[in-house]
């Protein structure tokens, strides 16, 4: 079967700046994969790539068994897109925008902007200009879906939603998912991904790091736990609990890092009066320092778009 | 399925209709203001001012401003009106593409299943439409004051005319058009776009001054205006190598665009 994106030695040079060096990357067709990586490590590149917006200076990009160049409109066609950083104009309402942008697929999709604005609560006769980025969000969730792509690639798509409509978007992804599409998502947190997406890679200073299933990455990055109980606690208790790391008790406060199930941690925790409990995902660049810290060689920061500043990710 | 012909002009028109209705208003009070003080001057004031004059007046075209036509000529179609249809055409031309590509808000569009040159095209069809709007605006305005105020305007050549300006207006908005396609940048096109402008101008005065017609002969401004086509009609030379240039600058702004990444 051919997968829905595959990258062999792909290089992008902006100018001087190297932002891809080498990406490998295979994504099964149907499946939901997460591409993970801290800010400026080349996602938002890698999926400009794979919409012929950028052209490769060096390796092959192939999306739906094609080169995007070659696909051309053809291929977009069968892609819903949803850019990380979208400048909506000003003078349209959401609707005008929506339905200009059915127009530009020959209609495709028009039929379904109602009923999504509706379970995302957007206004369509809202401009866009007066919408919040929460409501902007709604809109680039609304063009990615509505014509049912067999491939949706999605820059950052939760990143400005609340809780509530995070559910219903991973309502949509699933909906996607029964009908065989292919989801391709970015994020520079894990948690962003790990409820929707099987696998996921991880992109630093443009070249893929690792590629796991989500539960053995979550398992490693662990979580920071923080215990305070009612009255002092002795150390060795807790220190043959089976993975913990990095344990410090400091009277009745225990702080330590998490890998795998919580239930042994509980267990002995529960034979003491707890009086709070506290568990914190790592953040996904804590991990990043400390798997590849010697993967990646220090000094390499991760590659900037040139004139944006430190908001690189390109 | 494919997007009607017309779609992404449509999209465009749609985002820029609150400038093109005010920029048609403004050239139609451009050229209202001078043509109703014509009248009032009067034609014995202006021989008055004439005789006082220096050569060097008389060289920059103001002898010709006595009659209505030389007058119009002189005024709307050689100042404030010229002015506004360029500004408006260049910084639109560097919008259609650079600007909006730099706002962000072109990039869903160049991610939908349209050919990157209907994208060009059609957007290049933005510009010429305002440009042409602008000119009407000038022109019907002009054609209804001869009439009320008997000035005697002829119809053909002020045709003529506007079609000298409609052209030297969308070329002109052309190469901020195809120098922002081409680049990404939308002051590099405004700069191109307003230096060309700007030359082509002091070319066109300058050339009878220090008997340089090679200066007249390079100057777009002297395509367009050079013959005087209120007076004298259409000038065929002219209008030929203004639309040339139109279409040069664009099929050379295509060339980088067809190849570079977008929204960078």
């Amino acid at each position: 079967m051919t997968p829905a994106i595959r990258t062999v030695g792909l290089v992008k040079d902006y100018g001087k700046v190297r932002a891809l060096d080498g990406l490998d990357l295979e994504v099964e067709s149907g499946q939901v994969f997460g591409f993970l990586g801290p800010n400026g490590a080349g996602k938002s590149t890698t999926i400009r790539l794979l919409l012929d917006l950028l052209r490769p200076t060096a390796g092959t990009v192939e999306v739906l068994g094609q080169s995007p160049r070659e696909g051309g409109p053809a291929l977009r066609a069968r892609i819903g897109y949803l850019p990380g950083e979208l400048g909506l104009p000003s003078r349209k309402t959401a609707g005008e925008y929506l339905y200009y942008l059915a127009r530009l697929r020959g209609g495709r999709g028009a039929e379904r902007i109602d009923d999504l604005a509706k379970r995302f609560g957007l206004q369509l006769d809202r401009p866009l200009r007066a919408l919040s980025k929460g409501n902007k969000q709604k809109v680039t969730i609304v063009q990615a879906f509505m014509h049912d792509p067999e491939l949706l690639v999605l820059d950052e798509p939760t990143s400005s939603l609340d809780p509530l409509l995070q559910m219903e978007f991973r309502r949509l992804v699933d909906e996607a998912k029964e009908r065989r599409a292919t989801v391709f998502l970015s994020s520079h947190v894990l948690a962003e991904v790990e409820e929707i997406a099987g696998s996921v890679a991880i992109v630093r200073a443009g070249r893929i790091v690792d590629v796991d299933d989500v539960g053995a990455l979550r398992e490693r990055a662990g979580q920071d736990v923080l215990l305070r109980f009612a009255s002092p606690i002795d150390a060795s208790e807790l220190r043959g609990v089976p993975g913990l790391t990095d344990l410090v008790v400091d009277g009745v406060t225990v702080t330590c890092r998490m890998h795998g199930e919580p239930g042994p941690l509980l267990a002995v925790a529960a034979r003491h009066h707890v009086v709070r409990w506290q568990a914190k995902d790592r953040d996904l660049e804590d991990l990043f320092m400390e798997f590849y810290r010697d993967v990646v060689p220090v000094g390499v920061d991760p590659v900037d778009r040139p004139g944006t500043g430190t908001e690189g990710d390109r | 399925m494919n997007a009607r012909t017309g779609t992404v002009m449509g999209g465009a028109l749609h985002d820029h209709r609150h400038g093109l209705v005010g920029w048609s208003i403004a050239v139609a009070l451009a050229a209202t203001m001078y043509t109703v003080f014509y009248p009032s001057i009067g034609v014995t004031k202006f021989e008055v001012m004439l005789d006082t004059m220096p050569a060097f007046a008389r060289v920059m075209g103001f002898d010709a401003i006595v009659s209505a036509s030389g007058y119009v000529g002189a005024t709307v179609y050689s100042l404030l009106g010229a002015l506004l249809v360029l500004v408006c055409a260049i910084s639109l031309g560097a919008r259609l593409i650079a600007g909006d590509e730099e706002a962000g808000t072109l990039e869903l569009d160049f991610a939908a299943p349209v050919p990157r040159i209907r994208v060009y095209l059609e957007r290049l069809a933005v510009l010429w439409l305002t440009v042409l709007v602008l000119v009407l605006s000038i022109t019907t305005t002009l054609l209804i004051l001869s009439v009320m105020l008997d000035l005697g305007l002829a119809p053909m050549k002020l045709v003529a005319t506007s079609g000298g300006l409609l052209l030297f207006g969308g070329g002109l908005g052309t190469v901020a058009y195809a120098v922002g396609a081409a680049t990404g940048r939308r002051s590099t096109g405004i700069a191109a776009a307003s230096s060309l402008a700007t030359v082509a101008y002091l070319f066109n005065y300058l050339s009878p001054l220090i008997d340089a017609p090679w200066m007249e002969t390079c100057s777009p401004f002297s395509w367009y205006i050079g013959h005087e086509p209120l007076l004298n009609g259409f000038d065929p030379g002219g209008l030929a190598l203004l639309a040339a240039l139109a279409v040069v600058v664009g099929v050379a702004g295509w060339v980088p665009f067809r190849r570079r990444d977008l929204m960078v």
